[in-house]
């Protein structure tokens, strides 16, 4: 289903006009269209492979895309060189295994990416880092290294280093996958809080009672497509596609 | 059989002098062979088959050669290429530099492709360049991961410097062989050699050891 979209819309962050990517023989997106909007929660949802993970990779550059247009405040984002570096400056993105950089304290890693690539002066970059460490609530563990966090910890941490870049809108891969059980609370409450002071967030994400109470769009994908979007209220209690039902069903959602 | 130690210790001082070039010499090389070995790791590693190619030939010359062709064929060859004269010592320095730089290369090659892809890709969201990326984040990482491989680089190289003494590098071999010429002290020469490698490198090859336990398995 494609949403057409003439006029520019000044509130759209995001836009995905009929986005196709390939791995070989696979085909990860067949033709995506979507918007995220200003302050906006947008939880992208389906089976494993079915091309959540990607749109967020290629949203960013990780990935190419191989046909279709993305756009950023109304600009095609370029696909390589010094200007793919710009447009991943205005964009936070969360990992599923985190990626802490194990060979720097907490601090260090909100601070990486303001002094690297901001050059921000090392007291000036350190100041910021550890304001947003306080934000996730780590402020105590500044000089801890990754491998003494807890898994939790550590995503937090990271949202705090994509957040030290002061990002326009916030990209979540799987953010609580990787985590044990009692830890993933913490990182949705950060989450939460985050969407609540208005942050544009893109979440790829298995927790549907997150999606249900956060989330203000919820797009649903399989085989590369997305079969159904729409508020929270319409994807999980009425649903109109049936196979959005067959998905949350097998998830054991009660609706 | 007679053996008459004094010969040792009226050459201590010749013997000392020897082996403080032995280990200039392996301190000099590793100098140059590490930058070296980063240098061809990241040639390789790179996109541009001209730059890999150069990286990939270089290496598997320098490692499939024999050192000893390798020191006797600087001396003579890279001369009569470049027109230069180089002093014994800086010939040696050339040939035992290429080969430990190959063996580098691979080495952080190695080391450098054992950094999660993640990591970079973690570096490259934050708006790092991909220069910044390898700089900042992998290859500090890489470099951890390779220490106790390049630690035990250098133990060899300690014992391979020996070598150079074929081109008469007054290094402690050289020094040990030419006693033995003068004084016929052949048994003697051979033990004080061997003692003097051995206490020298002995503590290397612990060091090694404890580098391995300390950084070989950790994450």
């Amino acid at each position: 289903m494609t949403r057409q979209n003439d006029e520019p819309d000044a509130h759209v962050v995001l836009a995905y006009r009929d986005v196709h990517k390939q791995f070989g023989d696979f085909v990860a997106l067949a033709g995506v269209s979507m918007e995220v909007r200003k302050t906006e929660v947008v939880c992208l949802i389906g089976p494993s492979g079915s091309g959540k993970s990607t749109l967020l990779r290629c949203t960013n550059g990780l990935e190419s895309i191989d046909g279709g247009e993305i756009t950023l405040d109304g600009q095609v984002l370029p696909r390589h060189g010094r200007g793919m570096r710009a447009v991943r400056q205005r964009m936070g993105m969360v990992f599923q295994n985190f990626e802490l950089f194990p060979h720097m304290t907490a601090l260090a890693n909100v601070a990486s990416g303001p002094l690297t690539v901001l050059r921000l002066p090392r007291g000036e970059a350190e100041a910021r880092a550890s304001a947003l460490l306080a934000k996730v609530g780590l402020a105590d563990k500044a000089a801890s290294y990754p491998s003494n966090l807890s898994g939790g910890q550590q995503q937090r941490v990271a949202i705090a280093r994509a957040l030290a870049m002061q990002p326009e809108v916030m990209l979540f891969d799987e953010p609580t996958s990787a985590l044990d059980p009692e830890t993933i609370g913490e990182v949705l409450n950060v989450m939460k809080a985050l969407a609540e002071e208005g942050m544009t967030m893109l979440v790829v994400t298995h927790e549907m009672s997150f999606a249900r109470r956060v989330a203000d769009h919820v797009v649903v994908f399989e085989r590369g497509t997305i079969i159904e979007q729409g508020p929270p209220a319409q994807i999980f209690d009425a649903p109109l596609v049936p196979r959005t039902r067959d998905f949350l069903s097998h998830l054991g959602w009660e609706g | 059989m007679n053996l008459h130690w004094s010969v040792v210790w009226d050459n201590a001082g010749a013997l000392a002098r020897g082996t403080e070039l032995t280990v200039l010499l392996t301190v000099l090389t590793m100098a140059f062979a590490v930058p070296g070995g980063i240098l061809l790791a990241l040639m390789r590693l790179s996109r541009s088959r001209l730059l890999s190619g150069a990286s990939a030939s270089f290496t598997e010359l320098f490692r499939n050669l024999p050192l000893l062709l390798v020191i006797y064929a600087a001396y003579y060859v890279l001369p009569l290429a470049l027109g230069v004269a180089f002093s014994p010592f800086a010939t040696a320095l050339i040939a035992l530099g290429c080969n430990v730089s190959a063996y580098n290369g691979e080495t952080f090659r190695a080391g450098i492709a054992s950094i999660r892809k993640g990591q970079s890709e973690a570096a490259l969201a934050l708006g790092m360049s991909p220069w910044q990326a390898m700089r900042v984040v992998v290859l500090p990482q890489a470099a951890r991961r390779v220490l106790p491989v390049l630690a035990s680089t250098w133990v060899s190289l300690f014992k391979d410097t020996s070598l150079v003494s074929v081109i008469s590098v007054g290094e402690l071999a050289y020094t040990a062989m030419l006693i033995r010429s003068r004084t016929f002290r052949v048994l003697e020469m051979l033990t004080a050699m061997a003692v003097i490698y051995w206490s020298l490198g002995y503590p290397q090859a612990k060091l090694v050891d404890w580098l391995n336990r300390r950084f070989g398995v950790s994450e």
